[in-house]
């Protein structure tokens, strides 16, 4: 049982670690666009970003079923291409990264937001192109805000339930840290419950002591 | 702290997971099937694995969010649903293949309490009112609820408990809040009250009075391996699986569709 | 080495407005005035920092800007040194490279035996390893002077580049200013309200008053 325990922890943190990857660079590309700019339907943005947030997890899943479901506009051409997304790893990712998306953007604007725009200025005087100023000045000196934003939405990702069960499935194979303590909750297995219930509590106290230490030190 | 170190971190970590398991395909049969049904299906499963070679996947959660993936076109092989409502529900968007679809079981209603205070076997439904406060599925989205409102309104006692009611997500959970005591009784499957040796059951829905549980089961028409599936549903029907469900508590259902 | 300007434009924030008219041919061209008079609008509207609403800025026969033609180049393209008030040394670079943040840009064949004429013009050998925490007040101005410089610029816009030092450091700064005005012919716009500065280093002067001049023309001394 411990054995099982450990792979589906791991299973656990390294899609939860992919699906991070996976939203940093449209999460720090939103972040940036929401913190400098403005043009119209900015606020329809916002919105559409925070979605995730306010609405119940399964609500999320159900429309990332829709849109990656073998009859979804997505899910069917990736489908004819032989590469399923639901109930597979990838699924488990997609939700992880939806759900975490809206953290890292929120997290990672503010620290956007908390460059000094004269840095910005005088190094484009310097003659930095924007995309120049932006990876040697902006997201340098808005590192604190990203890395925070990183390990929300990693944070989320490990601990993500609703909409991961809708895409990914009660299975097995896919089966993350919260899918399984619902299936065996549901299941009356409750040693092999109070086992992942430990391992989840345990990975999330050192995420959060890593948090903390980020947040004091650096 | 530069930003590369925890990307890298990131990035180690990720490449263990791609690849984590095999995608499904032929050889591999995903089953969704009512969490009702897990402690007998699982090992079920197994069985068929081994004297089959086919690998079985189990997809075990409520049957209602069983139907809401498949409508949204999950890829799975066999639906074994909790009640006909969320069957029908697959069956009107034409996923399934009509001719596998059959009544693989049916359960039996029971009242059932913690195990502290003792409370004496009852003869008739009515003992319900004695209680405070009563455990049930969702009356309105869960089958096991949902047969449970059906019941406590034939013989009309729906209104009068209404208001004792303490609905939960699902039928699995109904019987965990007795067990834990924060109710008085609960209404739940008679297999769910066998797995538990922390209730009592009270008293067990005689079948002629009690609605027609029914657990149907059918192949979905995107299977990917039709054979292989209805074989698996074969196996299920069969007399070495009958007696499988029937000690756990299941009933065997009066005629097959 | 002198360079025509022409800074023929206006510009309105807020309660302030700025209109200038000036057309100089000059090798250090110092706006004088009191603060608030537009003097580090007019710099930063150079630079590019700043829209006017409508005119015209040429350097020499490059048109920066040009309501009329559609043309506003964007700052980057410049070739502008511009050395603000508050300096706005990267705080997460050391002093290498802080100065060399403009030298990667700027591509210049050269630019090697330019930078250390300015690293020797500026005495900042010492100081290379340093991060721009570490540094006195003098020390940090010369190194912002130093960035601008790696550009190669063609003009250098000083805003107010000795006002926040005491009076023996300013001393000791000015020159330094002045070797670059002689050895490295870069013309500069000088921004100070210290007449003692301009005296030493511009050969025009421009004098504003609440967003327009009030006299252009050569260093006259006290008046």
């Amino acid at each position: 049982m411990t054995g099982d325990a450990l792979a589906i922890a791991w299973r656990t943190v390294s899609l939860a670690a992919l699906a991070t990857l996976v939203m940093l660079p449209p999460g720090i590309a939103l972040a940036w666009v929401l913190a400098r700019r403005q043009f119209p339907g900015r606020a329809v943005l916002e919105t559409v970003i925070s979605l995730p947030l306010v609405m119940p997890p399964v609500a999320t899943g159900l429309m990332l079923i829709w849109v990656f479901g073998r009859r979804g506009p997505v899910g069917g051409p990736l489908s004819q291409l032989g590469i399923d997304v639901m109930f597979t790893w990838r699924a488990v990712v997609l939700a992880g990264a939806v759900m975490g998306l809206p953290l890292l953007v929120r997290a990672t604007r503010a620290g956007f937001e908390q460059v000094d725009r004269r840095y910005e200025e005088i190094a484009g005087t310097l003659g930095a192109s924007p995309r120049r100023v932006f990876l040697t000045i902006s997201l340098p000196l808005a590192k604190r805000g990203v890395l925070a934003g990183a390990l929300l939405g990693f944070s989320r990702a490990l601990g993500e339930f609703g909409a991961t069960i809708m895409v990914a499935g009660a299975l097995p194979s896919t089966r993350t840290i919260a899918v399984a303590i619902y299936s065996y909750t549901e299941t009356g297995q409750q040693a092999a419950a109070t086992t992942m219930l430990a391992v989840s509590a345990s990975i999330a106290f050192g995420a959060l002591l890593l948090s903390n230490r980020l947040a004091a030190g650096s | 702290m530069r930003l590369s170190a925890p990307l890298s971190v990131l990035a180690v970590l990720s490449l263990t997971a791609c690849g984590c398991a095999p995608d499904p395909g032929p050889g591999v049969l995903i089953v969704s099937a009512a969490s009702s049904l897990t402690t007998v299906v699982e090992p079920l499963a197994e069985a068929f694995e081994r004297d089959t070679g086919i690998t079985v996947e189990l997809n075990l959660a409520a049957s209602s969010t069983l139907a809401s993936q498949l409508l949204a076109g999950a890829p799975v092989d066999v639906f074994i649903s909790a009640d006909h409502i969320q069957m029908d529900r697959v069956a009107a968007a034409g996923l399934l293949r009509p001719a596998t679809r059959t009544v693989l079981l049916s359960n039996q209603l029971v009242v059932v309490t913690p195990l502290e205070p003792p409370v004496l076997p009852a003869t008739s439904p009515d003992v319900l009112v004695s209680f405070e406060r009563i455990a049930i599925a969702d009356p309105f989205a869960v089958p096991a609820g949902v047969y449970t409102r059906a019941y406590l309104e034939s013989v009309g006692l729906w209104r009068r408990l209404e208001d004792k009611l303490v609905p939960t997500r699902s039928v699995r959970a109904a019987l965990v809040t007795v067990e834990s005591g924060a109710v008085d009784a609960g209404l739940v499957y008679r297999t769910d009250a066998l797995s538990s040796d922390k209730v009592t059951q009270v008293y067990a829905v005689p079948v002629a009075d009690g609605p027609e549980i029914a657990y149907p089961a059918a192949v979905t028409a995107a299977s990917s391996d039709p054979a292989a599936s209805e074989r698996l549903l074969a196996y299920l029907s069969g007399s070495g699986a009958s007696a499988s469900f029937e000690s756990a508590g299941f009933i065997m259902p009066k005629a097959r569709r | 080495m002198t360079v025509s300007i022409t800074l023929d434009f206006s510009l309105r924030q807020g309660d302030f407005a700025l209109d200038i008219q000036e057309q100089v041919e000059a090798r250090v061209v110092a706006l004088f005035g009191p603060s608030g008079s537009g003097k580090t609008t007019v710099l930063e509207s150079i630079a590019g920092l700043r829209s006017p609403e409508r005119g015209v800025i040429r350097i020499g026969n490059r048109t920066l800007y040009d309501a009329d033609g559609g043309v506003d180049v964007p700052p980057h393209e410049r070739h502008i040194g511009y050395v603000p008030q508050d300096l706005a040394l990267f705080p997460h670079m050391n002093v290498t490279r802080n100065i060399l943040y403009g030298a990667n840009a700027a591509h210049d064949v050269g630019s090697a035996a330019a930078l250390e004429q300015v690293l020797s013009l500026l005495e900042l050998w010492p100081l290379l390893e340093r991060g721009v925490g570490d540094l006195s007040g003098g020390e940090r101005q010369r190194v912002a002077i130093a960035r601008a410089l790696t550009t190669s610029p063609l003009l250098l816009l000083l805003d107010e580049p000795l006002t926040a030092l005491d009076s023996g450091l300013r001393a000791r700064i000015l020159p330094y200013l002045e070797r670059i005005r002689d050895e490295l012919a870069t013309p500069i716009v000088y921004v100070s309200h210290d007449e003692a500065e301009i005296r030493a280093m511009a050969d025009w002067v421009v004098e504003l008053e609440l967003g327009r001049a009030t006299r252009s023309g050569p260093w006259q001394g006290d008046s």
